[in-house]
Parts: structure tokens; sequence; C-alpha cells
């Protein structure tokens, strides 16, 4: 649950979603749900020579089981906040 | 499961598995689909499912093609006449050609062919049904979570607080343990710490031969 409440947060930004496919989509997060699955607005293909056909859909939904990475946006990532969240998860609370 | 898009048989309407709760959450007429690089196929019906997609064709209402919900890795609305001529839902589809059998495929023709889809689109003859597929698609997308999830989590590198108890008291007096590093504590390092230890044990006792022979070399002479 903690990559899911952490991803609502991001909504609203532009992130980059690596599929296990190597397909890289490029989109505003417009939300995600509990299985992380992503939707994304004003998409765009990160290698569009090799994805011609994807050049520029207006939103897309990505199954959260087949991503990959999410990248995020350098200033959308609070350390802090995300050190102790990673750490409240390991003790199990 | 199978993966992929599949060639069905029905007459008229598709049977749902009600057994599963498989139940008909829309159906939209007047869709063409296409497979992949295959020419487009039309004009059929679409079935969509809390399980899958189905399409049956108008022209020979026996055959049509079906495609689980949780094969479809993403789906998109394209307008952009650059990506295709006319507005359509892109879907691109998980198949598991790239792990096993080919010697199947061979076997039958059908299946070669649609084991090899990676891509649907779907054009409805009105394209302001696009953002109504487009919403049903994320509603039942989100009705199909990956089925072996929770067992994936138990072998995940992710532990919980009771696992790492156990592994510690297991490994106890092989290798110290940092408490501040546990969490980045894997079962790779645990490997590597046994097979150090049996590269000792076998060190030991070819010493061990070397010096009985010694022995044995030092008497006879």
């Amino acid at each position: 649950m903690l990559f899911f409440s952490y991803f609502k947060d991001l909504v609203g930004r532009e992130v980059t979603v690596e599929l296990k496919n190597d397909l890289a989509i490029r989109g505003t997060l417009h939300s995600v749900d509990q299985y992380l699955n992503i939707k994304l607005e004003n998409t765009r293909v990160v290698d569009q020579d090799k994805y011609p056909h994807m050049l520029s859909v207006r939103n897309c939904f990505i199954r959260g089981s087949v991503v990959r990475y999410v990248q995020l946006p350098p200033e959308g990532v609070d350390i802090e906040l995300l050190h102790d969240a990673t750490r409240r998860e390991a003790r199990g609370g | 499961m199978v993966l992929g898009v599949r060639e069905i048989r029905c007459s008229g309407q598709p049977v749902l598995d009600s057994e599963n709760r498989e139940e008909l959450m829309q159906v939209q007429p007047g869709i063409d689909i296409v497979l992949g690089n295959l020419p487009p196929e039309s004009p059929g019906t679409l079935y969509i499912t809390t399980k899958q997609v189905i399409w049956v064709s108008d022209v020979d209402k026996t055959g049509g093609y079906a495609v689980d919900f949780l094969s479809i890795s993403l789906h998109a609305v394209s307008r952009d006449p650059e990506a295709y001529p006319v507005p359509c839902l892109y879907t691109q589809i998980d198949t598991e050609v790239a792990d096993d059998d080919h010697s199947d495929s061979e076997s039958n023709h059908i299946q070669q062919d649609l084991s090899n889809v990676t891509e649907m689109r779907l054009i409805p003859s009105d394209p302001s049904q696009l953002d109504t597929l487009f919403a049903i698609f994320c509603q039942c997308a989100e009705l199909n979570p990956e089925p072996n999830d929770e067992e994936g989590e138990e072998n995940d590198w992710v532990f919980s607080a009771d696992q790492m108890v156990d592994e510690e008291a297991e490994d106890e007096g092989y290798i110290s343990h940092n408490p501040a590093n546990s969490i980045g504590h894997s079962n790779g390092n645990n490997d590597l710490a046994r097979t150090i230890l049996e590269l000792q044990i076998n060190d030991r006792r070819f010493e061990d031969a070397e010096e009985m022979e010694d022995n044995e070399d030092g008497t006879r002479h």
C-alpha cells in the first residue's frame, strides 16, 4: 500500500512509465488504483522511432502488472517522507 | 489461463461463464476489429464482460475472437490520424509466444497467427463511443487483478518482519548481522555464505588428505 499512497500524491505530475516490453510512455499521471494500474493523459512514447503508431494517444490505461519502472519527477520525490514510510513499512507497522 | 487473442466459435451471443460469475457489461454493435497487422474485419459486435472482450462477426455470426482482460496490458484512445487513419481503441496484448512452445502453434495454423498478435484495434462506426469504451475497459481491468498477486508477494524480495527474525536465527554463527542493514539483506547473501562455508569444508578435507599422504610418505622412507 506504500506505493499506492505514494503514487496518489503524484497525480497531476509528469511521469514516465516503462513497461516490461520496453515501451516507455511519458504523460501526466491521471490516476492510480490499488493494483497500481496507471492512467496517463497527454501521453507520448519516449522512443517514437521504434513505436511510430503509438505517436500520440490522448489517454492511456496501463495494467499495473506490466509496469517495470515509473520514473518520477525529481521535485515530486520527498526523500525524508519516503525514508520514514519505508522504515515504518519494514517494521510491519 | 490462455494469454493472448483466441479464436472462438459461438452461435450468436457468446456463452458466459456464469459459474465463475462472468457478467455482461456492455454490448457494442458496429465495431471493426484489427488484429496486429492483419486486415480489418468488419462489421461485428463487441461483447464486453467482466472477464473478457469478445468480438463476434456480423457476417459469420458463429465466429469471432476473444481476449481476457488479464492479457490486455494497455489500452488507449487513438485519434491521431498519423498513428492510425481512423479513431480507434488501441490495445496491447500480452502473449506467451516469447516463452514457450512453438511446436504447438505449428500444428495449428489458426493458433499460430493469433499467438503472434500483440496489438488489437477496435474501431467503432461512431467515434463518439470511444470514450465510453475506454472507460468500460478501465473498469473491467480493475475487476481483473493478477490472480497470483499474493503468491508473488510471498516470494518477493520484500520480507516481512517475521521472516527476517527466522532468517537471522537460521544464519546465526555463519555471518554477523548488522541490524541497520537488515532491510537490504536478501537470499543471495545467504547462498553466498553457504557457498563459502562449503568451500572451507572442502579445503579442510583436502588439507587433511594431503597431511595423511605426507605422513604415509614419511613412514615409508
